[in-house]
């Protein structure tokens, strides 16, 4: 007989559709771009920081979207906001995309209207400083249920959160700002995606080879094989490319793509540790 | 338990509705007495208002219902444990049911405050606030929760907090014939369940309590249970934890992470030739 009830699941995979790993994805960019925005504003690199401010603004317009349209009742996100629950990182994580969003909406259309700009700074400021905590707060959402190949890299997981936004941040100046600008970029999308390679080998590591299965194996395995391939071709461009404006764009395309399919990589993960249930059973044993 | 959690304990949130707080109401479910009858799935279908699951025929047993979900808040689980030739061996019948954890991940996780922890120390999704957001699901140790699929909102057993607000006992209990499933006052069911322990393993040696042990990972149940086989035969977990025992620390790691972010695009920054 196959393990547990009949080879059923014990927990429950997402109920998510496939916007979270999405929005994972555009809200890390978004995080770690308007970090860099603010970075090359105060060393007055206004090109490239108009660049990231505008990919961090893309990235919120997108996470917006799939956070309200996953719901099952998207008429009632408002509900989000008659609590603040600590113990909840969702209710947390509401916040933060908030105070982030906001703020780079802000910052993003005094940039455009070139209206009220010391204002755009200020938020843009503000924007740069949430930023991070913007990259890396779904590491805990996701941490925090019982889904084993999520809760178990307890270590590794946030790493690997904001290690691959900051590769795909970097891989945004790459495709947009001229090879001429994009310096900061492409050594944040060096150093980004060669982590991103690195730490995935440590989680693998921190979570013993039993539960490195719903990583290496099926869907999820798949996905992380292209999203190597993707990476590391990325990774190899961007270091190559350094005075062409073309190597430079398939670098950030290639990283993008792979930043994109590793999430999702992460994502099919947590929810194949939930469908068999060998990975709860070697988890509690 | 971290002291982090220690707040969000059954008592500690039933203790918030001061005079109207009530003693802690549970289930034990004695397995042993289970004759897979199901009156228990089909009282509370009716009560609640449940829709079915549509006729699939599983192939598992007698068990065609298959988990407890959004629409199935019991859920008799049965286990055939026969020798090849079948004239010897047994057969293990579970009415499955939200465990109203001590400390609940589903409602420590939703962000809309929908899940409540009653005066009854039970804990219900009330399902005019849930904007079915689904964290709920994957924060269970149990796998209790699914979503509701006519009104988008998710579900699970409530203790009948409607019978319990008038006095009376919820609609599984007070269907089964064979007090397999007992309904009272949590501590004294934690007691009846240990007396009854005694007297079936002189029989089953194998038999065992399950969520019984307030210093179980979810700080034991509000639904206890009285098994004749270890809790995964089941499909029950065998070892649960509340998925917010570690939160504070988690959220440190995430801190480190997130500096060193901060760190490494600032370091990108500057370092221009
Ligand atoms: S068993 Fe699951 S759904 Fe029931 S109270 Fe515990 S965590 Fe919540
Ligand atoms: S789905 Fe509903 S009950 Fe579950 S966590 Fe979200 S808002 Fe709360």
């Amino acid at each position: 007989m196959s393990a547990g009830y009949y080879g059923r699941p014990i927990v429950k995979p997402p109920a998510w559709t496939d916007l979270i790993p999405t929005y994972f994805f555009a809200g890390g960019l978004a995080g770690t771009a308007a970090t860099l925005a603010f970075a090359e504003r105060t060393a007055r690199n206004d090109r490239l920081a108009r660049t990231m401010i505008f990919g961090a603004a893309t990235g919120c317009a997108v996470s917006a979207f799939c956070l309200i349209a996953d719901l099952k009742k998207p008429e009632r996100f408002i509900n989000m906001l008659r609590v603040v629950k600590p113990t909840s990182p969702m209710s947390v994580g509401v916040y933060i995309f908030s105070a982030f969003s906001g703020s780079v909406f802000i910052a993003a259309g005094c940039e455009v209207t070139g209206i009220a700009r010391p204002a755009g700074r200020f938020f843009g400021a503000i924007a740069g400083l949430i930023g991070p905590v913007m990259s890396v707060y779904t590491a805990v959402l996701v941490g925090d249920t019982v889904m084993p190949a999520w809760h178990l890299p307890r270590k590794t997981l946030p790493g690997l959160f904001a290690a691959t936004s900051a590769a795909s941040a970097g891989a945004w100046g790459l495709l947009f700002a001229s090879a001429r600008d994009n310096g900061s970029a492409r050594r944040l999308a060096l150093v980004g995606g060669t982590a991103m390679v690195a730490i995935l080998q440590a989680l693998h590591h921190e979570i013993g080879p039993t539960q490195a299965e719903a990583y290496s194996k099926g869907e999820a395995g798949a996905l992380a094989r292209t999203a190597r391939v993707l990476n590391v071709g990325g990774i190899v461009c961007a270091a190559l490319g350094k005075n062409s404006n073309v190597i430079s764009k398939v670098a950030g395309a290639l990283l993008l793509a792979g930043g994109l399919t590793e999430r999702f990589a992460v994502y099919r993960a947590g929810c194949a540790s939930a469908k068999d249930p060998k990975y709860v059973l070697d988890s509690q044993a | 338990m971290s002291d982090f959690i220690d707040l969000t304990s059954a008592a500690a949130e039933s203790a918030t509705y001061g005079a109207d707080e009530r003693d802690r109401m549970g289930f034990f479910t004695d397995t042993t007495l289970c004759i897979g009858c199901k009156a228990c799935e089909v009282a509370c279908k009716e009560w609640n208002q449940l829709p079915s699951d549509g006729y699939e025929f599983t192939g598992e047993s007698y068990d065609n219902t298959k988990e407890l979900s959004g629409n199935t808040w019991r859920h008799v689980a049965f286990v055939e444990q026969m020798e090849p030739e079948r004239d010897t061996g047994r057969w293990l019948m579970e009415s499955d049911v939200c465990k109203h954890c001590t400390h609940a991940g589903c409602l420590d996780v939703c962000p809309t405050g929908a899940i409540i922890r009653t005066e009854f120390g039970t804990v219900v999704i009330q399902d005019d606030i849930c904007n079915g957001c689904g964290y709920c699901v994957v924060a269970c140790p149990f796998g209790v929760i699914g979503e509701k699929q006519e009104d988008h909102t998710m579900g699970k057993c409530t203790l009948c907090y409607d019978r319990l607000k008038v006095g009376e006992q919820p609609a599984c209990a007070k269907a089964c014939p064979t007090e397999s499933i007992q309904y009272g006052v949590v501590d004294e069911l934690r007691e009846r369940a240990e007396n009854r322990l005694q007297k079936i393993q002189e029989k089953f040696a194998s038999a065992q309590l399950y969520l019984n042990d307030p210093n179980d990972g979810v700080g034991g149940g509000g639904s206890l249970f009285l098994l004749l086989d270890k809790p995964q035969v089941y499909g029950l977990p065998p070892n649960p934890i509340v998925p917010t025992k570690d939160l504070p620390q988690r959220w440190r790691t995430a801190g480190i992470a997130a500096a060193a972010l901060f760190g490494a695009v600032v370091l990108c920054a500057v370092s221009r030739r």
